[in-house]
């Protein structure tokens, strides 16, 4: 008898933990996010609210919107069957102004939600879920595709069209004495300088403002049976719906009476006479041209630079010091940040994703600080300064020259590399052509022609690290044996041929050539 | 002799002593092997590689391998991931490139030639050596085929001749250290059209490597692997991608495999060496002790038979004494008895003849 226990012991061990650890893997996988092929939606809420009163007892319900604005069509129900109104505007709590107590908020979705729920099923319809588990679930049933909105120059423009110009329809401000909006002429910015993403003390977020106001004026431009905006979720936070949304073309410049140019300088007073560094003209208008919004650069507010950014920084400015703020490496708001975002254009990465941005050319910082016209003696007033910085915009003729016809002739048409001629037949290498396509390229990008008006620059893509010639020094110069000592990042004949040449076209998003016979044809 | 369980722990005890002691004098060691001064040492540019398989081609040719299935220039057998084998040292492997799906990223695999080698640390005949130019060189005349080399190598890298019955090799890599020893680039390096792969003197491929990041942070991620993984090794790659997306394991840490193991196998020696000794002591000890405790035990035995015969001798002879004593008294007694029975008699007789 005895023997047989422990035979029976020693069969269920091993039996226990392989189940143990099948079960426990199962635990683990299960955890995983929702897969692929689960529904997507932009219109997802989360009904968690009951966490301002604490932990929650059973894990928050995600509220598809648009299903139910739908399913109250049917029934001919309007918005008003959820949301009440205050001061004519649609509140956006659901039946209620304010969240009282966790029990009123709690018993308010619980009563309403389910007797709704039981109305429709009794009609014989599809309704949502009555029973606990129905609506609190555990693992997150859709997936969110939600796309945050925002207005461009375009949607900024139809609506300004639309209201015939009327910015106080929408811009105010806060009187802090009468406690009241109004609306500040030329004083209009972005909502979001003052809706922030969280309601602090009476402004409220910019959630909250988008959706009462966005949503009141369409819904009720739509009642007065007007065309307006959508009022439905997905109308504006799906990406597919906002890819749709129509774009104006030539957007008119938005009227607030900000300058043409100005000059970018470390303070308010008037330029000294004895001012060391040239000032930065600043072509504003056309800028505006190049973004889509104000907040591109205007990231806080819409007043100058270097109100925050001065010379040493302000606890406005995070620190961050006039001289950062202008020539921060890849942050579109900075001046040289965003210049270097543009070089990774199909056009220009060709050349500038072999250029090491980490060094300075002294002679670049003067296509920006430009040399003052002329020298003055006494300080400048304020009043000249759009002048000044017109003249000095002015000054420079950005625009990259085309080949001559004496270069033309100088630039040899074709090259013939016979680097690999003991496997295949000489490359032919359609130089001139290369040459006349990149500069074709730059056209007429007023960016890359202030900073290389001449068209010799072109020929320094290839031909770098030597001065501008008509008769560069040929590749084998330098690059020769691979792996020399004496300069060890240039790469041998064989590397620098190929990583130039399938460097540019990758960087160009060229597709060809595929392989190595496109350019080595097989030896015969 | 019986083993008592009181002695198997003894030994035990014993033993343990003396690794712990191995081990302590091991570890008083401070100095931290970086490699040897002037070795060479490879970078893998993977942002350049555009897997062409030369170096494939390349390493086939001068370490004169079998020819393989499919020919070098049938790109398909990059549909799938291969690892190095008996009869291929380098293998390039094709991964998807998350951020660009159309430029897929290549990478080359092969044995990383590290500074402190698992397999060399892990092979208890030293048929692998790291030698001063770099390459970790493996000696086939000595190799017993126990293969803990491919066990303990973190890249799986050790490839072994499983067709060959009479004198299997394991087979890898061997940075064409022949080729290095002559002055020649190995082969794969040469062959490179892209020169993705880059050959120098250790440091020097280390500030390659820093500058091409640091000129352009755009397109690497700033970290060279096999700067330290492991200790360091001799083949390093930089990329643009992360490295757990291109099959490189990014837990190896990077502590040394001799230096995880030093602890345990740096007591073998001691324990092949000091044991027999140490436990034939033990042994002969105990024997002696047995020997002697015998001995006595004999001599004990001899002293108490002995003592026991010589008191019961000397009971014996009281017992013989008091014996004849008693048989004297019976004797005597007997006699004065007879005696007094005969007068008393003959006065008897005298008394009735006067009377008479």
């Amino acid at each position: 008898m005895g023997k047989v226990r422990s035979l029976l012991i020693k069969s269920i061990i091993p039996v226990a933990i392989v189940i143990v650890s099948i079960w426990g893997i199962g635990a683990y996988g299960s955890q995983s996010q929702p897969q692929e092929g689960d529904q997507k939606h932009a219109d997802v809420i989360m009904i968690d609210m009951l966490k301002a009163f604490g932990k929650l007892e059973r894990p928050g319900v995600e509220f598809l919107h648009d299903n139910h604005t739908k399913a109250l069509e049917k029934t001919k129900k309007d918005c008003a069957a959820c949301h009440l109104t205050e001061k004519d505007r649609l509140s956006l709590k659901f039946l209620r102004l304010k969240d009282d107590s966790k029990k009123q908020v709690m018993e308010l979705y619980h009563s309403r939600c389910i007797e709704c729920h039981k109305q429709i099923a009794s009609a014989g319809e599809k309704a949502g879920p009555v029973e606990c588990g129905g609506c609190h679930k555990e693992k997150p049933g859709v997936i969110s595709i939600r796309q945050p909105m925002g207005f461009d120059k375009s949607l900024h423009f139809r609506h300004t069209k639309a209201h015939e110009n009327k910015c106080e329809t929408c811009h105010h401000e806060y009187d802090e004495k009468t406690k009241k909006l109004f609306h500040a002429k030329e004083k209009e910015g972005s909502c979001r300088y003052c809706h922030k993403e969280v309601t602090e003390e009476n402004r409220i977020s910019d959630r909250l403002a988008s959706h009462i106001a966005c949503i009141d004026c369409h819904r009720k431009t739509i009642a007065a049976g007007k065309k307006a905006g959508p009022f439905q979720c997905s109308g504006c936070h799906d990406p597919e719906q906002q890819a749709m949304i129509e774009k104006v073309k030539d957007v008119p410049r938005i009227k607030r009476n900000q300058p043409d140019a100005v000059l970018i300088k470390t303070s308010k007073d008037p330029i000294q006479p004895e001012a060391r560094m040239n000032f930065t003209p600043f072509d504003h208008k056309a800028h505006e041209g190049y973004m889509d919004t104000c907040r591109v650069c205007h990231h806080e507010d819409l007043n100058a630079c270097n109100k925050c950014h001065t010379l040493t920084g302000t606890k406005e400015s995070k620190g961050v010091t006039l001289d950062r703020s202008m020539h921060q490496a890849n942050a579109v708001e900075s001046c040289k940040g965003c210049h270097d975002l543009k070089k990774a254009d199909v056009k220009c990465a060709g050349c500038h994703s072999f250029i090491d941005r980490t060094i300075k050319e002294e002679h670049a910082c003067l296509k920006c600080h430009i040399k003052p016209l002329q020298q003055t003696t006494e300080p400048i007033p304020k009043s000249e300064e759009p002048l000044m910085a017109k003249a000095l915009l002015d000054s420079r003729s950005p625009v990259t020259a085309p080949f001559s016809e004496q270069m033309l002739k100088d630039i040899p048409e074709k090259v013939v590399i016979k680097a690999l001629a003991q496997q295949y037949e000489p490359a032919e290498f359609p130089h001139r052509k290369i040459a006349q396509t990149l500069l074709k390229n730059i056209g007429d990008n007023k960016l890359a022609g202030n900073f290389h008006p001449d068209q010799m620059t072109i020929c320094q893509g290839c031909h770098h690290n030597s001065p501008v010639s008509i008769k560069p020094p040929k590749c084998q110069s330098c690059h020769n044996k691979p792996f020399n000592e004496n300069n060890p990042l240039a790469p041998g004949l064989l590397g620098a041929y190929h990583q130039q040449c399938m460097g540019c076209h990758k960087a160009m998003g060229m597709e060809k050539p595929v392989g190595c016979m496109e350019c080595h044809k097989e030896k015969k | 002799m019986s083993l008592t369980r009181r002695r198997f722990l003894g030994w035990i005890g014993a033993a343990g002593a003396s690794t712990v002691l191995g081990r302590n004098a091991d570890a008083s060691s401070t100095v931290h092997f970086k490699g040897y001064p002037d070795s060479f040492a490879i970078l893998h540019d993977i942002s350049l590689c555009v897997g062409c398989r030369a170096c494939e081609t390349a390493c086939n040719k001068v370490n004169e391998l079998p020819p393989p299935d499919l020919p070098f220039k049938d790109l398909t057998v990059l549909n799938q991931k291969r690892r190095t084998t008996a009869k291929t040292f380098t293998v390039v492997n094709r991964f998807e490139n998350e951020k660009n799906p159309k430029q897929p990223i290549f990478v080359k695999k092969q044995c990383n030639h590290c500074l402190e080698p698992a397999c060399a640390s892990a092979c208890f005949v030293k048929a692998f050596k790291k030698t001063p130019e770099g390459a970790v060189s493996y000696d086939h005349s000595v190799c017993v085929g126990c293969r803990y080399c491919m066990v303990a190598c973190p890249f799986e890298i050790p490839a072994y001749e499983y067709d060959n019955a009479f004198s299997p090799r394991v087979m890898k890599c061997t940075m064409c250290h022949p080729r290095l020893l002559e002055g020649k680039l190995p082969g794969c390096v040469e062959a490179c059209p892209k020169e993705a792969i880059s050959f120098g003197k250790r440091r020097e491929i280390l500030n390659i490597a820093r500058e091409r990041i640091k000129k352009h942070p755009e397109r690497y991620i700033d970290h060279i692997y096999g700067e330290t993984e492991m200790g360091g090794t001799s083949w390093m790659y930089i990329t643009g991608a992360p490295f757990s997306q291109l099959g490189m394991r990014e837990d190896l840490g990077i502590t040394p495999a001799p230096e995880l193991t030093s602890g345990a196998l740096g007591a073998v020696p001691i324990v092949v060496g000091l044991w027999p000794v140490l436990l034939t002591g033990i042994y002969a000890i105990s024997q002696r002790k047995e020997k002697v405790s015998a001995e006595e035990q004999a001599l004990a035995v001899a002293e108490a038979v002995e003592k026991s015969e010589a008191a019961a001798k000397q009971k014996l002879t009281g017992e013989l004494e008091k014996a004849r004593k008693d048989a004297q008294k019976d004797k005597d007694s007997a006699i004065k008895q007879a005696v007094k029975k005969a007068l008393d008699e003959a006065a008897s007789v005298k008394q009735e003849a006067s009377d008479v």
